[in-house]
Formats: C-alpha cells, structure tokens, sequence
C-alpha cells in the first residue's frame, strides 16, 4: 500500500465535494443537536426526520422542489406534535411517535403509488456520493440558511430552552423562539437527508451534542466540539466510505459513534475511566 | 420602617407596580382547573407570603402572574398593564423553584446572572461594560462572586439560591417572585436571603414569595395570602396569619398542641395553641392571633 493510494479519494472530484458538503451538513446537525440533546429533545429529530416523507412525494407530485416539501412536512409534523401534546391528555413522546410513523406510513404509501425516478433508497439512506447538482444546491442552502440564523438568536434559543419563563421575563417572545427553533430543525433535516438519509438523520442530530456535552461544561465549548467532531467524522467517514465501498451516510455515522464512545471512556471530567480514578482516589485520600 | 406610608397612599410612584390579580381561573391542558376565581392586589414596599399546601396551586399561581400560563378567566395586570407588556419593561423576576431548573445544562454562573441582562442587551445580546458591572455587582450583594465561573449543577442548594438572586437583580426588576427559595437551602441562606429580601422592599420593590415554612412568615413578611386553589385569606400578616385560616389551608397536615395555662399565677386565661409543620412551630394566643415570634429560651423562663 503506498501513499498515492491513500490520497486516491481526494483526486476525485466528486469525493471532495462530498467531504465539504458533509462536514456542512454535519456540522449544521452539530450545532441544533446541542439544543435538542440539552432541552431533551432528540426524537424530534427522528420524528421530523421520518415525517418528511410525504413531503418529499407530494413535492415531487406537484413538481415543487423536494426540499421545500420536506421542509413543510417537517414543520408541520414538529409543530403539529407541539399543538396535539397541549390540547390532549397523551404524552409527547406518545404523540410524537404516532404522528412520525403515521406520516412516514402514508409517505411510503404514497410513494409506492407514484411511479417516481427517485430511488426509496436514496431517500432512505441518503445518496451522498451520486447527489446532484441542484439537490446539492438546496442541502447548502439550507444549512447555511440555518447557521445564520443560529448565529443571531443562538443565545435567545438556549435562555428559552433552559429558562423559558425567564426568557419571558425579560420579553423574548417565546412562542416565536418555539416555532423558528422548529422551524431551524426542519431546515437542517432537509440538508441532512440528501447527505445520510432519514434514517441516519438522526445520528447526526443527536450523537456530535452529546460528544459536546462529555467533554464540556460551557454551551459555547460544547458547541465547538460538536462541530469539530462532526466535520472531522463528515470527512473521515466519507473517506472510509471511498476504501470500504460502504455507504457514506453509514461511515460517517459509524465514525460518530466511535468518538462519542471514546469520549465517554477518557473524558477528561465526565469520561468513566476519569470518575472511577477519581473515586478510587477519594477512597485512598480517606484511608490516610 | 418609613415605607408603611407610602403603601397606604395609592397614589404615588408604588401604584406603577400594582399587581392585580383578578377572579383568575387556570386550568391545565390535561383539564385540571389548579385555580379558580383567585383575586388579591399587592402594591409596593410589601414582602407577602404565598403559602399552601403542596398541590395548592402556588407555583401555578406565579407562572401566571408571569404569564406563562394564561387564564381561562380573569386577568393579571402590573401598574395597569398587562403582564407582557410588564415583561418587556424588565418589571419582573422569577426566581424559578429548584426543581424547575436542569441542574446538569452547560452554562456557568455568570452566564445564569447575565440571563437576568438580556432585556437590556442589544438583540444579538452580546452584554455591554454596565451588564457585566450590574452583574458582578449583584452576585456580590449575594456573597457568590468567587464562584463566579463554576458551572451551575456544581454549587450547594443554598449557593444555586444566590444565583437566582443574583440573576433577579441583575434584572432590576420592581417586582420579585421567589418560588419556595426556602427549600433545600442552609439556615445562613435563608437569612440571606431574608436579608436581601428587605432591602428591597424598604427600596420600594413588591415582593412575593411562597412557602410552606410556616413559622418563617411572620419574621418577614407584612403580607399574606393563604391559597388552596382559590384565596382562602388575604391581607396584612397579623390580621390574614390566623390559626384559623391556617387550619383552613392546611388542614390535618399541621401538627396541633394545646396548652392550657389558666392556672398561671396570674389566674388570667392563658392558653396557647401551637401550630406546627416540623419547621419553625407557630404560637397562637386564645384570641386566635399570633403571639409574638417564639424564642425557645426566653419563653420556659416567662412560664416560670
Ligand atoms: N403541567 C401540569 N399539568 C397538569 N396539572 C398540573 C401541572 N402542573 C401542576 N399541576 C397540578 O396543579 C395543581 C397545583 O400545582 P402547583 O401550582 O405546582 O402547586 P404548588 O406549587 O402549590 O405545590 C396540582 O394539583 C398539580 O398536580
Ligand atoms: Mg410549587
């Protein structure tokens, strides 16, 4: 094995757009996903995520952009879990599951109706490497649509979601901040799901968070570690994929998971390994 | 104290921050109505007591005053004003209760005090030289300056106290909820806070605070209302804190001891009743009305 091989993927062209356009992609699910793992929200990734679905065909139908459908499709699924939860005596997570699988039902139901040429699988697990141009187009528009507004009401968000009454408090407008967060989630879903799919969607928005999480104790920190490990797992994932002839959207997944356990084991503060020497150490400073 | 005054007259500068509470109903989305026609008016210079059972609606009653939740029926109203144009004047803070908080979320004291800033920051809230003074300042005023950087989970029930304190006046807030800021908290927190608590009433604030530590009422608190999903009692402390509207409230939860002492020396009618929820113990005379805040000692020296 020499060294030309192992640039190999980087001479292609189409790798290299599908390495910056996964480090976008993730590095957008990083951040919302220090939100969702914080507030304890993570299935609402997965829900949104399924819930697309029958946006995606209806666009299609109708000759929409798939983007905007799924994006509709996913508000309405967020939002609407919201109103069905406040107005009944069923639990959220109970009406998030029904809704989600009850649209991602109907969307199967309906895709099998209408002849499409677009492939389940694609949708399902992503087509990162064969995206096309315009699909490519609206995933980086939309991230970057989210990063800005993340950017400007990062700080309005995270009071609502650790003190929504004193977000109140000090007149922030907290059903708006509910509905743009969503409505932040739907966008980042619809870049997503051209990279990894629905079905891995949700690792994207869940895993960098809590990476994040174990190794700090700022949102700020937290936030940049997330991102820095998603980006890192975009391009290396996409790169073992090259080698391993693997799905991409799986690879960069698989490599996620490898860091949020090596994070969990040698953690600096939080890791397992640090609180068992620690623990072991207060026993021994006892003893003496 | 020379405030007394100034609350008798409705006239002047404490009837900007009026809080009206009227024939309010709240019920939940699950259908439980957790308060009904519940009504009181408070104005400024005032520490009053919310207190009730647990279940009684008390936490309830201040998310709507913060308009968290909104009212079937009835409405609140700050100086006149509806609560959320209150809120957007920076008129009132909440000191939310313990369990209210996620103890475990990545943001360092500083960043808690700062929330209290946000109303007067620019939208990106990016704070300003006088944020960061006002905000040092007041964790100061509640002895927690040095833990300024320690992340939230990472401090004592007492210490967590100060912090939300800290944040409620880094707001300037005329009007402070504090939800249980009892509970969980070392007896030098609770004087702490007491302390700071009437300072800010004698700077005019209107405060209000609920509790279920009885026997801490009357040292503190001029007001009083007595809920159990409605207002049972509401007014000044010595004429509302009646062994009478307690066992209203609270019923067969609070431990109740007679004394009979008509054979004091004096041959006067002496008998006492005693009130008790395990914390600080209430004395009522036989006319019903408090006797003078117990001090364990002095009094076995008196029945001698
Ligand atoms: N989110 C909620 N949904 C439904 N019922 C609630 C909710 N929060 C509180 N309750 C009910 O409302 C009543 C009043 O609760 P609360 O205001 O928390 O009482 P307190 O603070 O006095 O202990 C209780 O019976 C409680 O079970
Ligand atoms: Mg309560």
């Amino acid at each position: 094995m020499n060294l030309s091989y192992l640039i190999e993927p980087f001479q292609y062209r189409f790798m290299v757009e599908a390495m910056l356009m996964a480090a976008l992609v993730g590095g957008t699910c990083a951040v919302l996903s220090c939100y969702l793992v914080l507030k304890g929200w993570s299935l609402m990734g997965d829900a949104v995520s399924h819930a697309v679905l029958p946006g995606i065909v209806l666009a299609y139908i109708v000759g929409a952009p798939l983007a905007v459908g799924a994006f509709l499709a996913g508000l309405l699924c967020a939002s609407g879990t919201g109103w069905i939860t406040n107005h009944s005596r069923l639990k959220g997570d109970a009406v998030m599951g029904v809704v989600f699988t009850g649209l991602f039902a109907l969307g199967l139901v309906m895709f099998t109706k209408v002849t499409t040429d677009v492939h389940l699988n694609h949708i399902l697990f992503g087509s990162l490497l064969g995206i096309e141009r315009s699909d490519m187009l609206q995933a980086v528009i939309a991230a970057t649509l989210t990063l800005v507004i993340l950017a400007v009401v990062r700080k309005d968000i995270l009071l609502y979601l650790f003190d929504a009454n004193q977000a109140r408090a000090v007149g922030l407008n907290t059903t708006f901040l509910h509905y743009l967060f969503l409505a932040l989630l739907s966008l980042t879903i619809v870049a997503a799901l051209q990279a990894v799919g629905i079905i891995l969607t949700v690792a994207m928005l869940i895993v960098p968070g809590c990476i994040g999480l174990l190794l700090s104790d700022r949102f700020g920190r937290m936030t940049a570690i997330a991102s820095g490990a998603a980006i890192f797992s975009a391009i290396a994932g996409t790169y073992l994929s090259y080698f391993l002839n693997g799905e991409t959207g799986a690879c960069i997944v698989l490599t996620q998971a490898i860091i949020l356990t090596l994070a969990a084991l040698f953690g600096p503060k939080y890791g397992i390994l640090f609180r068992a020497r620690a623990a072991r150490r207060a026993a021994a400073g006892r003893e003496q | 104290m020379s405030h007394g005054s100034t609350k008798l007259n409705k006239n002047d500068i404490s009837s900007e921050i009026d809080l009206h509470v009227n024939e309010v109903t709240v019920a939940y989305n699950n259908g439980h109505v957790a308060l009904f026609d519940t009504t009181f008016d408070l104005g400024a210079g005032t520490i009053c007591a919310l207190v009730g059972v647990n279940g009684s609606g008390k936490s309830t009653l201040f998310k709507t005053i913060m308009g968290f939740l909104t009212p079937t029926r009835g409405s609140v109203t700050i100086g006149g004003k509806p609560v959320q144009v209150a809120q957007k004047q920076n008129m009132v803070a909440y000191i939310p209760q313990a369990e209210d908080v996620d103890w475990a979320f990545p943001v360092s004291v500083m960043d808690v005090v700062l929330m209290g800033r946000y109303g007067y920051m620019n939208f990106l809230r990016i704070p300003r030289a006088t944020d960061l003074e006002i905000a040092i300042e007041s964790l100061r005023r509640v002895n927690m300056l040095d833990y300024k950087e320690r992340q939230i989970g990472e401090l004592s029930g007492g210490q967590k106290k100060r912090v939300f304190l800290a944040r409620a006046l880094a707001q300037r807030g005329r009007i402070v909820l504090l939800d249980e800021p009892f509970s969980g908290v070392d007896v030098q927190t609770e004087a702490a806070i007491i302390e700071l608590l009437r300072e800010l009433r004698a700077d005019e604030h209107l405060i209000l605070v609920s509790t279920h530590d009885l026997g801490l009422v009357p040292s503190f608190c001029d007001q009083v209302v007595i809920i159990n999903r409605t207002v049972l009692a509401a007014g000044p402390t010595h004429d509302t804190f009646t062994q009478e509207n307690l066992a209203r409230a609270f019923g067969g939860t609070l431990r109740d001891l007679r004394i009979d002492h008509t054979d004091a020396p004096d041959g006067t009618s002496n008998e006492f009743r005693v009130l008790s929820d395990d914390e600080e113990p209430l004395i009522f005379g036989h006319d019903g009305r408090l006797v003078d805040h117990w001090h364990p000692g002095i009094d076995e020296e008196e029945s001698k």
